[in-house]
């Protein structure tokens, strides 16, 4: 099934964008301290859509927040009560705009794991009330390495409706789902129909944009080495700078390990989920007291393997989608790009 | 120009929402076992009157405080906390309170810099004889934080939702 | 400021001569200028060694790790690595001779954005207080200057400092990078991860933050040298030298002019007592 395209240039866009923002619940990239974060929006001017790669987070914790109150309970002589918690604020209609394709890979990628053995309610009501509109890089960023792995990038349908720079200030932008052809017929009405040079136009941005990769890798024979590396001596030397800080496994939009955590006073306390992660010293401690992961070099290979081995394995896609962000963030700059292909040599 | 900091610093607000009628504030009161306890008890005996709202831990020294204490207490429930010891001099671990005393003075003036009034967290010593002087401290720091309203009010997210 | 060469040379001696088993240095990220840390086993790998002034990252942060612990260690220090090396020496966390230290006197790094950092701008001590070979000349120490960042901040309003540090704790995600990355953060186990639920800080929101930033900074203070390795390792970009430079003025002004690490064997501020300490704020 083709879906509609439809062109403009800038004044349009933001157009297009002051529209949505008027009449539905909107996310955007918010600048704070210099980074840009996904924040409801009431207007285009407190956002901007187009944010630098490097410098944006993910839209994870729209889906999966970083701190989420799961239930209340008081617990004294008397008995124990269980209550909910106030609504979820994120499970309303929304829009969220000026996401990476990364970003929206990412979500295809944990759907599976939130509806596999057990239906996770809460992520999915979020993931159904939510149209993602993502805006295609022009060039890409330092660390970036979405191009190499095993999902098409241009034919992605991970997002609802794509937008594109084409040449001389053109924009188009097209549907690329169901819900992306049904949103836009709503809300498209200042975007003219595209005429018949739009699919060439964007596969020029496609491949310009393709060309401006640093970081390449041939996926297939690195998840064919890896499958085989696990007693590999080089996951001692890859790790060796790593710090052991939490950043890469709480920045990265497809890590989802949580941890469930009371907090109480006296009788009364609200029970959080909360990000966790397996670099983490203490993420495999278990009561009384042993640990199978006592070891830095042991964490990073369990890290590393998930994202380029077991998840492919038992869920068929890659659970690293080549955004690059744990390599920016870290404080000493380990790339999982570098480390997979050393350990794959 | 060190002074202009120092005078720069402390500042008084209103908090933005009203504390409800009946709001009574939770003062916790971290006190040495050999002096201020000891002058705490003398309060009692001597049926001195104090306000009821401040809950007492007793510490060997006052020096066990950790500032952690202080930011854990006002984090959770506590609307004011006091923390009293020995006179300096007359510790009786010697030097503990001198060193205490440093460590209130940085947690005090950070806490102001980050938009808690100085107030929230005051300090005193007080010997074991004196059990006036407990009382009327702790009337003191009950009044300053009821001038000062609830402290969880005006955050935007609640400990306990 | 480039000592390349030097550190490359010396790596190779003392790695010839078996007094070291591990280097730690910088080493170049290949596509970019910035610089990342490197340890070194070999003298084979020598040259991959750099030093100039977009070597940012204090190294002393590795004295901490399982590749530096009980083995002799080559270690690149500048003005501030080397006053908290000087701190971990007098917490008797390292054994000095298991060090060789190479100490240099620095001219300043430059930020992200090519200028000269702020903590540079303000530096009391540029040149290394404790070293084997010193390379560079020695500047000397510098005036204390209370930071810009932080009288700006003091000049506001108290409702707006609140308003303000809510919007910076409500940004963290507790991801305790800041913690990792200080060299004097060494605790096994941190005061608030402890298991039990009536201490523990388990979920990331803006109170948790609060909890544990402050609580840092008060256990850093006296001890702190500004080094910004926390700053930078901050993936929500949280402005963190605010609260440390905030006890380090205080500690300054109050106490004798107190510095923290530029004296051997000194340690940090909470752990001296001078009978003339202002407590007229105490009742």
């Amino acid at each position: 099934m083709s879906f509609s395209t439809y062109k403009t240039d800038k004044a349009g866009l933001q157009k297009f964008y002051e529209a949505i923002i008027g009449a539905c619940s909107t996310y955007a990239p918010v600048e704070k301290f210099g980074k840009y974060d996904y924040q409801k929006v009431a207007g285009l001017a407190a956002c901007n859509p187009d944010s630098p790669i490097g410098n944006t987070m993910s839209i994870k914790p729209l889906f999966f927040p970083k701190s989420a109150k799961i239930l209340k309970y008081k617990a004294d002589s008397s008995g124990t009560e269980v209550s909910e918690t106030t609504a979820d604020p994120l499970a309303e209609k929304r829009v969220i705009l000026g996401v990476k394709h990364c970003d929206a890979r990412g979500l295809q990628v944990l759907d599976h794991v939130y509806k596999w053995d057990f239906i996770d309610t809460d992520y999915e009501t979020r993931r159904n009330n939510t149209i993602i509109v993502s805006t295609r890089c022009d060039k890409a960023g330092e660390q970036c390495f979405c191009t190499s792995l095993d999902y098409d990038v241009e034919k992605s349908d991970a997002f609802d409706v794509l937008i594109v720079n084409g040449d001389n200030g053109t924009i188009y932008v097209q549907a690329r789902t169901e819900k992306g052809e049904g949103f836009l017929k709503e809300h498209a009405g200042n975007l003219a129909a595209a005429d018949g040079g739009a699919e060439e136009a964007m596969k020029k941005q496609y491949k310009s944009f393709e060309d401006s990769f640093r970081l390449k890798m041939n996926y297939e024979e690195i998840n064919g080495k890896m499958k085989d590396r696990y007693e590999s001596d080089e996951f001692d030397k890859v790790s060796a700078n790593c710090i052991g800080c939490n950043t890469c496994a709480f920045i990265c939009p497809t890590c989802h390990c949580f941890k469930i955590s009371d907090e109480r006073i006296k009788d009364e306390g609200v029970r959080y989920k909360s990000y966790d992660s397996c670099n983490n010293g203490y993420f495999t401690l278990m009561a009384g007291g042993h640990n199978p992961r006592p070891v830095k070099y042991r964490r990073w290979r369990q890290r590393a393997m998930h994202k380029f081995v077991y998840y492919k394995e038992r869920f068929g896609v890659n659970l690293c989608v080549g955004c690059g962000r744990c390599a920016i963030s870290c404080p000493v700059n380990i790339s999982i790009f570098e480390v997979v292909k050393q350990v794959a040599k | 120009m060190d002074s202009e900091v120092k005078n720069k610093i402390v500042s008084i607000e209103k908090p933005q929402l009203e504390a409800p009628a009946d709001w009574q504030p939770v003062i916790i009161g971290i006190l040495c076992n050999w002096c201020s306890y000891a002058g705490s008890d003398l309060t009692g005996t001597s049926r001195i009157q104090y306000p009821p709202n401040i809950r007492i831990i007793r510490v060997p020294c006052s020096s066990r405080v950790d500032p952690w204490f202080l930011i854990k207490s006002l984090q959770t429930s506590a609307d004011g906390v006091l923390v009293s010891g020995c006179h300096p001099g007359d510790c009786h671990y010697i030097t503990g309170n001198y060193f205490a005393r440093r460590r209130f003075l940085v947690t005090k003036k950070l806490l102001n810099f980050v938009g808690y009034h100085e107030d929230r967290i005051q300090f005193s010593w007080v010997s074991a004889a004196e059990g006036p002087k407990f009382a009327k401290v702790v009337e003191k720091v009950t009044q300053d934080i009821r001038k000062l309203g609830p402290l969880h009010l005006n955050k935007k997210e609640n400990f306990n939702r | 400021m480039d000592y390349t060469k030097q550190i490359q040379d010396i790596a190779a001696r003392l790695f010839s001569e078996g007094k070291i088993d591990v280097f730690v240095g910088y080493r170049s990220t290949g596509y970019d200028e910035n610089q990342v840390p490197v340890i070194i086993t070999d003298a084979g790998e020598v040259d991959k060694l750099v030093f100039n002034d977009r070597s940012v990252f204090n190294l002393v942060n590795y004295l901490k790790f399982e590749q530096t612990r009980n083995k002799r260690v080559g270690i690149v220090v500048k003005g501030c690595d080397s006053r908290a090396l000087n701190l971990l020496l007098t917490e008797s966390q390292v054994k000095r001779d298991n060090l060789y230290i190479i100490g240099i006197a620095c001219e300043g790094v430059l930020g992200e954005d090519g200028r000269k950092a702020q903590n540079c701008l303000e530096c009391v001590m540029p040149d290394a207080v404790v070293y084997d070979e010193l390379l560079g000349t020695p500047s000397g120490k510098r005036e204390y200057v209370v930071n810009a960042d932080i009288l700006e901040i003091a000049a506001k309003g108290l409702t707006e400092r609140a308003a303000y540090f809510e919007d910076v704790f409500s940004s963290c995600i507790r991801c305790n990078a800041c913690r990792h990355s200080c060299p004097l953060c060494y605790c096994a186990k941190c005061c608030i991860d402890q298991d039990s639920s009536a201490l523990y800080n388990g979920s990331n929101t803006e109170s948790s933050a609060f909890h544990a930033l402050m609580t840092w900074s008060l256990h850093l203070a006296g001890r702190c040298v500004d080094c910004r390795n926390c700053e930078k390792a901050c993936p929500s970009h949280l402005p963190l030298h605010l609260l440390h430079k905030q006890n380090e003025m205080v500690i300054y002004q109050n106490f004798q002019g107190h510095l923290s690490g530029l004296v051997p064997e000194e340690r940090g501020a909470f752990y001296k007592y001078s009978l003339s300490d202002p407590d007229d704020f105490i009742m």
